[in-house]
């Protein structure tokens, strides 16, 4: 198929899922309050989760490129683990500032996002280039101590914000209004034109940094403003939504298996499945225990563990 | 000939080591030099420091009268092109949007395939002779025909110079060949000047116009390639006696390794 057909057909999906999901699960018969429920309450939760959906699939994307790993994705190397940590930190210091009214929130992600990045990214240029074990056992070992920071955070904290911290960890969109999609927004559009913008420099990339910079790639100036662009993105909703994990690492290698490796096809495909992806594993987690809710980080982690070693194990076997 | 290259007292420190040296050597339009050397000499690291992927660099390289400091890795892309050793990456690319992606040089972020850029990629086919496999894919290709769609790409580049790291040292003898003709074909049919890393002494003498030994990142010997092979040449290169003879075919003269060591008699 080509790929411009796959991606027809994927946009066609999304915006089908776009359509039907928010009547799923409607139980009140009244309709005016079902009014009110689809477009106070269901339609802006729909529309967020296909922003962060799509952000997280895109920064996966990015990542997968840049360290030439399928398991590489902004979770999996430490970078969602800072943001968390300048996000807990954000809530334990009861800070609430606003920069051209964003919430501060999302900066103090940005910047753990930034930190965990460099981090992960000076350790494995250190240790001549990027062995996927290295780049991979760094990821584990910042998570980890990020995580134990957050505990600390936590355990300072009062109650409530210790209770605010574990609730938002747990990656959720339950409390989601149309005020939360303006403060994500700009983030994400940042991000996303961005990716869009350089996806032949991405292409680039995977064939290596020298093959990228004998053809005329500026492969650093590239290389930190994706990290920054990234970085910006997945604090913003790792601030706001919580560390829902591993749409990054599935959406984008499902779209690899569907459209091929060329990233002018393959960033708009992980867009808009990751978009349509976070939206059916919201519908899931807003039903599979109604009226009760599980945190949809929940069923992303799920999904993504097995899905991880999957990967794992079929790319030692491939011997790459 | 007029000058193309120009290296003047170039050196290259990566993490305390020096791996070059105060290398100085000129390169004229439609020359074709052979990089020989030891393992460690440095070889990889002057093709690395002349297409900008090692950029703690000391001296000035020009090209063309202009420094290489001043020009962006884009105007460099347009003006040398580089094969590496290995390519690493196992690629999930056809070889056509393979050798396509290697016009970037000459793209801004949306433009359009223009007919100088479909005249290019059809040129860099037809002398590669990759059109027998162009909608394989890169992790499916063998060594020989890899090696030769990195030549087609780098061809694609359109650049008067052209820079080849070891380009034949995991080929088989018959494609080594191949590759080595083709090499040859670039420099005389098309006018592009080459700098060719190798380990093979015959060859370079053969069919390279000049070359540059390196050892241990300092600069040994540079000359016409006609002069390479000689006794103190040679051991004073590679710690190792080489014997002579002259091919049968063509009569040209052939080093091989001696079995003696060094230091004991013939």
């Amino acid at each position: 198929m080509k790929p411009v057909t796959t991606l027809i057909i994927i946009a066609l999906s999304t915006l089908l899922i776009l359509a039907v999901s928010p009547y799923l699960g409607l139980t009140v018969d009244d309709p005016a309050i079902q009014h009110h429920i689809l477009t106070q309450l269901r339609l802006p939760r729909v529309l967020f989760a296909f922003i962060a959906g799509a952000g997280l699939a895109l920064c996966g994307m990015v990542f997968q490129a840049m360290f030439h790993n399928p398991l590489a994705t902004p979770f999996t190397l430490g970078v969602a683990s800072g943001a968390s940590l300048g996000a807990a930190i954000y809530v334990y210091l009861g800070f609430s500032f606003t920069i051209v009214g964003l919430d501060g929130g999302a900066f103090a992600a940005f910047i753990g996002a930034l930190v965990a990045i460099s981090f992960v990214y000076s350790i494995s240029r250190y240790q001549n280039g990027f062995s996927p074990e290295t780049l991979l056992l760094t990821g584990v070992a910042i998570s980890f101590f990020f995580s134990s920071l957050i505990l600390f955070t936590q355990y300072l904290s009062n109650l409530t914000d210790s209770f605010q911290i574990l609730r938002w960890l747990m990656g959720s969109l339950t409390t989601v209004g149309y005020q939360d999609i303006m403060q994500l927004l700009p983030f994400v559009t940042l991000c996303v034109t961005a990716i869009l913008w350089l996806t032949r420099e991405l292409n680039l990339l995977m064939a290596g940094d020298d093959i990228a910079l004998s053809r005329g790639v500026s492969v650093d100036k590239i290389r930190y403003s994706l990290f920054f662009v990234t970085s910006l993105c997945v604090g913003a909703i790792v601030a706001l939504c919580g560390p829902i994990g591993f749409i990054g690492m599935m959406v984008p290698h499902i779209c690899r298996l569907l459209i091929g490796s060329d990233h002018r096809w393959l960033a708009p495909a992980s867009l808009l499945f990751g978009g349509a992806f976070l939206i059916v594993c919201d519908t899931i987690a807003r039903l599979i225990i109604a009226p009760a809710e599980i945190p949809v980080g929940v069923i992303t982690t799920l999904l993504g563990g097995p899905f991880f070693l999957w990967l794992l194990i079929k790319s030692k076997s491939q011997g790459a | 000939m007029t000058l193309l290259l120009d290296v003047d007292n170039l050196s290259v420190t990566v993490a305390n080591k020096d791996l070059l040296s105060s290398i100085s050597f000129q390169l004229k339009k439609g020359d074709y030099l052979c990089v020989l050397g030891p393992n460690g000499a440095g070889k990889s690291t002057l093709l690395k420091a002349l297409m900008g992927i090692i950029k703690s660099t000391e001296g000035v390289i020009s090209l063309n009268k202009q420094s290489l400091s001043d020009l962006s890795q884009k105007q460099l892309a347009r003006q040398i092109s580089y094969v590496p050793q290995v390519q690493s990456q196992p690629l999930n690319f056809s070889v056509i949007d393979f050798i396509k992606m290697a016009r970037y040089a000459y793209h801004s972020a949306f433009s359009d395939w223009s007919a100088d850029d479909q005249q290019a990629l059809e040129h860099a086919i037809h002398i590669t002779s990759t059109d027998l496999f162009l909608h394989r894919q890169m992790n499916t290709l063998s060594g020989g025909e890899a090696q030769r769609v990195m030549i087609a790409a780098a061809l694609c580049q359109q650049t008067p110079l052209l820079l080849l790291d070891e380009p034949t040292s995991f080929l088989d003898p018959h494609h080594q060949v191949e590759v080595h003709q083709l090499i040859q074909n670039l420099n005389q049919q098309h006018n592009i000047s080459i700098i060719e890393v190798s380990h093979d002494l015959n060859h370079a003498a053969q069919h390279s116009q000049h070359i540059l030994a390196l050892k241990q990142g300092h600069h040994l010997w540079y000359g016409a390639s006609s002069d390479l092979l000689q006794t103190e040449r040679l051991q004073a290169l590679y710690q190792q006696q080489f014997v002579f003879t002259s091919h049968p075919q063509t009569g040209a003269v052939v080093a091989l390794p001696s079995e003696n060591k060094l230091g004991e008699a013939q």
